[in-house]
């Protein structure tokens, strides 16, 4: 079943002669499970791509389908309560809420849904993440893996559908990195989610099933690159 | 390049780092690193805006309060050198002590004054006049400008003589004409009148006929007639910076003078800040200590706002240590940024200070023209700009000197590892168990760092502390100057003899007048009441409808409208006065009017009737009757109608006048003529006019000036509460980004911004509250306790009021960037910088 369809999407920026076609009528599609990578020289349009995936920018044309549901068929408030339940989102710098500890980062779409959060599965979490012993330090007393940890296990809380990440392991170095990569592999493969991840670092991507290369604004499909099994056709 | 990489997180960098570029391609125009300045600036463009915008408010805050003080003292000055004289102290001396003190170092201008009848009741007169004789040295009329000599000169021969022009006028002599003054004694003397003198406000009250002769025609004059001489004041002005009360007490003991031997101009003194009175000084403290507010109040905005911009961009100031820059060189980078924004939002702060001052001098001036003629509407106060200015730049550079060490301390470990203004060090984590995330997150915004909750909130509570400090000087004016009654005459005509004689056919004649705004008039009849042990005398008076009207505001109890349609009187409260209202006055009545009256009672006797009394006023604009009797007296109102049918009299023993604006003295003598020639003999005249436009320009003023502090301190507090907000929610764009890539919505956003700004306003106007109420409490004990004796009352509408500015201000600051999130999108918001 596909999780996430992409169809002619298009993204400009300006106008006139500073006018830039930042995605030129992209399309693919995903399954339940599946790691996706995506690859591409700097201001490709990679970054672009993954925003408007998961709603935090608007393209200018085309449709993105998350469960069967167009992403931009919705409001700006239906889509972002869609984003908080169904989008897992892990960022190069982290962007983790300063003010609220390890736990409560990580519950933080639990509790901007105002749901009372289950503690065996907060637990569980930190269990996962290897961060039981830090539950009440706050992110500036965290090392930036485990920031990244932390990013993590707030993007897979809500068991969303789809976690996109940008560069996850961009600020990381290779032990931290591996980490990073080992736990986007396990909720791939024993949650069943869906992940798509912009990385420039070519090894990664051989933990992913399928490969994407964005060159100006364009994609295609490189197949898998480690795993085998990539869906090529779908391009 | 075909795309635009919209990044997340790098973007800041990114900047920075097309700053460098941009300058690295311009390095033949950067000669120093610090040209970056102004290169960051114009990529900071918003940022840097409000933090000006936080400057120009502070130091227009000051700029605007200290010009205000200044050019309301120069009014004040004027008003008082108006009416009591330029002179600082007065001394009784003898001829030798006063060149003795004329010699005085420290004395600028000396001139002697000595007065004969200034109560007109002597028996000094001219034509059978009672006429008031001062005689003083010319320059008394530098140090009294209220008096001047209009035509002529001032007589240098024992001789001559200047009179008062209404006088002049009255007895029909000019320049050149002779007048003979006859003294109690019986001798007379021969003046020839040299000059003719304006009218001051005492002459024209008292309707006087005044000669002033020199000092020496003065002294000659009393010697001659009474055989010793007259003592005479020595008046004084100081030369500048001199210490006036130290010289006074050098003054007083080198003469050995009694303490009432010497007198102080204390209006004028207390403007110079000279005075030595005790309440005065304390009058100097509570003005001190509103400037050290209003500098605080300043100092906070400026810091609070430096704060939030240097520790915004600690990632840039990483990267430039990353870079290679020293911590001094960023401290200098941080020093020269800031004295950049000074270059142009002190000086708009001043400008905007002024603009304000000279509209309140304007406005002054187009209100009572003719009153502030001096007052210049393009003034400059030069405490006011140098206050701001030392202010704004002082504050600046102080306050910056704390972000910029923070700034250098910053690693440039932060820069490289993209974790600076992301990761900001939280002490502690916020309290989502009691508060939804979105609220708690908000307060902790606002907690989180102890220092910017102390200098916002603090903010915030300063604009409580300066409205209810500065409330209380609008107390200290409602008790110190007595603003016109709506029914003060301009001028007031009354029966010598106090009988009822005016026509009310002559009051509706004058009414009729171009000139005249409004005339009327009242009946009078003093009579004793009979019987009930002690003996008491009752006046009672007159009101037509609308001076009912305006007596109506002075009601203490009852009620006015039956005194008004004739069902009884209205007394005038006295503390030793025996009646309350619903008692009955037996009055005995000469009217006849009152056969088959149902509303009045048959008294006692054949001729007496009982009038209920309906009401007690609180005060009545006028005293009647001897206050030296030992009698009781008491005063009643009623209508004319009742008056009359009480007392048979239709006539009215007093008219009051009051004139339209432009009014020419031409205009007065012509109806003062049409009075005297229909009523005869036994009229008297008051003219006001000078008296009112005095005190009239002193409460104006003074209104003007305290009321616009408070205006300016309301506006100031809500801008400072606008800006705060807003550069708050500026400062955390990014963090809002991420918050709403993680799924919060836009209301969360806005929910969590309040959460903030209600954190600020609680604390602020707990800090206000707490602070603020006992400092309006020692203020009022100063100003107004220490001298009427009234106790202090919380001041529930001024808190409320200041409350509801800081609320509203609240309510539209969140409004803004309400908006502002709504419209952006995430990648918008959290590529923010």
């Amino acid at each position: 079943m596909d999780i996430l369809k992409v169809e002619n999407l298009k993204k400009i920026y300006g106008s006139g002669e500073a006018r830039v076609e930042a995605l030129k009528g992209v399309s693919f599609a995903m399954r339940r499970g599946e790691f996706g990578a995506v690859v591409g020289a700097s201001g490709s349009g990679k970054s672009t791509l993954l925003n408007c995936i998961g709603g935090l920018d608007e393209p200018d044309g085309g449709k993105v389908l998350i469960n069967d549901k167009n992403l931009f068929g919705m409001g700006e408030n239906e889509r972002t309560i869609f984003r908080r339940r169904n989008i897992g989102f892990i960022f190069q710098s982290f962007h983790l809420i300063p003010e609220l500890d390890v736990e409560q980062n990580i519950l933080f779409p639990l509790l901007l849904d105002y749901r009372k959060p289950d503690k065996a599965q907060a637990e569980e979490m930190l269990e996962v993440l290897g961060l039981e012993n830090r539950r009440r330090h706050l992110p500036g007393q965290l090392s930036g893996g485990q920031q990244q940890r932390v990013a993590i296990g707030r993007a897979l809380m809500m068991k969303p559908a789809l976690v996109l990440a940008d560069e996850p392991t961009g600020n990381l170095d290779s032990r931290s990195s591996q980490d990073v990569m080992d736990l986007l592999c396990r909720a791939s493969e024993h949650y069943q989610q869906t992940v798509l991840m912009i990385t420039h670092n070519m090894n990664l991507t051989l933990s992913a099933d399928r490969v994407f290369q964005v060159t100006d604004g364009m994609l295609e499909e490189m197949g898998n690159a480690g795993k085998g099994g990539g869906h090529r056709d779908e391009k | 390049m075909p795309g635009k990489e919209a990044g997340i997180g790098m973007k800041s960098n990114r900047i920075e780092n097309n700053v460098m570029k941009n300058n690295a391609m311009k390095s033949n125009v950067m000669k120093h690193y610090l040209d970056l300045v102004p290169v960051s600036a114009k990529h900071h463009k918003k940022q840097n805006w409000m933090t000006k915008l936080c400057i120009v408010l502070a130091v227009f805050l000051i700029t605007v309060i200290f010009s205000m003080a200044d050019m309301e003292m120069r009014s004040q000055m004027e008003q008082a050198v108006r009416s009591d004289g330029k002179w600082h102290a007065g001394f009784i001396l003898d001829e030798e002590q006063g060149a003795l003190l004329a010699a005085r170092p420290e004395v600028e201008k000396t001139a002697r004054y000595g007065a004969l009848n200034y109560h007109l009741d002597e028996g000094y007169q001219i034509e059978g006049i009672e006429t008031g004789i001062c005689g003083f040295d010319e320059t008394l009329l530098e140090l009294y400008p209220a008096v001047e000599v209009m035509e002529g000169v001032f007589p240098d021969e024992k001789e001559g003589a200047v009179i008062n022009r209404s006088a002049g006028e009255r007895l029909g002599v000019e320049i050149g004409d002779t007048v003979m003054l006859t003294t109690p004694q019986g001798s007379t003397v021969q003046y020839r009148i040299s000059g003719i003198a304006n009218e001051t406000a005492l002459t024209a009250r008292y309707d006087a006929c005044v000669i002033y002769i020199n000092a020496e025609a003065f002294r000659k004059l009393y010697e001659e007639d009474n055989g010793d001489a007259k003592e005479m004041v020595t008046f004084v002005t100081f030369q500048s910076f001199c210490n006036i009360q130290k010289a006074i007490k050098e003054i007083s003991s080198q003469f050995q003078l009694e303490p009432e031997m010497v007198r102080q101009n204390v209006k004028v003194l207390m403007l110079m800040f000279q005075s030595g009175d005790s309440y005065m000084i304390r009058f100097y403290f509570v003005a001190a200590v509103l400037a050290v507010l209003v500098m605080v109040a300043g100092v906070l905005m400026i810091t609070s706002s430096m704060r939030s911009s240097v520790a915004r961009r600690t990632e840039f100031f990483g990267m430039l240590r990353c870079l290679g820059a020293t911590g001094k060189q960023v401290v200098r980078f941080v020093r020269k940024e800031a004295l950049g924004w000074c270059k142009t939002a002190v000086p708009a702060g001043i400008l905007a200070g002024m603009v304000v001052t000279w509209i309140l001098c304007g406005m002054l001036r187009f209100f009572s023209p003719g009153l502030f003629e001096g007052m210049p509407v393009f003034g400059i106060s030069f405490p006011g700009l140098a206050a701001g200015g030392a202010a704004g730049l002082i504050t600046v550079l102080w306050a910056a000197g704390k972000p910029a060490r923070q700034a250098a301390g910053v690693s440039p470990l932060t820069a490289v590892s993209g974790n600076a203004g992301t990761v900001r060090a939280a002490r502690k984590a916020a309290n989502t168990r009691f508060f939804k995330v979105d609220t708690a997150l908000g307060m902790h915004h606002a907690a989180g760092s102890k220092k910017t909750l102390f200098l916002i909130s603090g903010s915030f509570a300063f604009s409580i502390i300066l409205f209810l400090s500065f409330s209380t000087a609008i107390d200290f004016m409602h008790h110190a100057i007595n603003p016109l009654k709506a029914s003060t005459p301009d001028f007031f005509v009354y029966s010598e003899d106090n009988i009822n004689a005016i026509g009310k056919g002559l009051v509706e004649r004058i009414a009729a007048e171009p000139c005249v705004k409004r005339a009327f008039g009242r009946s009078c009849m003093t009579l004793e009441l009979p019987g009930e042990g002690a003996e008491r005398l009752l006046t009672v008076i007159s009101y037509d409808e609308q001076q009912f009207q305006w007596a109506k505001k002075d009601l203490q109890e009852g009620n006015y409208r039956d005194a008004l349609e004739g069902k009884g009187l209205l007394l005038a409260f006295r503390t030793d006065s025996v009646y309350a209202v619903g008692d009955s006055l037996t009055i005995p009545c000469a009217g006849n009017g009152l056969m088959g009256d149902n509303l009045l009672e048959s008294g006692c006797g054949e001729n007496d009737c009982k009038v209920p009394i309906c009401g007690m006023l609180g005060n009545v604009p006028f005293s009647y009757g001897n206050k030296n009797t030992g009698i009781g007296e008491d005063i009643a109102i009623c209508s004319e109608e009742l008056f009359e049918r009480l007392f048979g009299e239709s006539g009215y023993a007093v008219i009051d006048i009051q004139f339209r604006s432009g009014v020419t003295d031409a205009q007065v003598q012509e109806i003062r003529r049409m009075i005297e020639e229909s009523c005869g003999d036994g009229m008297a005249f008051s003219d006001r006019r000078i008296e009112n436009r005095e005190t009239k320009g002193a409460s104006y003023s003074l209104a003007l000036f305290l009321y616009g502090f408070l205006v300016v301190i309301a506006l100031i507090s809500f801008f400072n509460i606008m800006n705060c907000i807003a550069m708050s929610v500026s400062a955390r764009m990014r963090e809002y980004g991420a918050m709403r890539a993680v799924g919060m919505t836009v209301r969360q956003l806005i929910k969590m911004v309040w959460g903030e700004a209600a954190t600020y306003t609680f604390w602020g106007v707990l800090f206000g509250c707490l602070a603020g109420l006992p400092l309006n409490r020692m203020l009022y004990h100063s100003l107004v306790t220490s001298r009427w004796g009234d106790a202090w009352e919380l001041p529930g509408k001024e808190l409320l009021f200041i409350l509801f500015v800081m609320f509203m201000s609240v309510a539209l600051a969140v409004r803004g960037p309400a908006g502002r999130l709504r419209g952006m999108t995430v990648t918008d918001t959290i590529g923010t910088d």
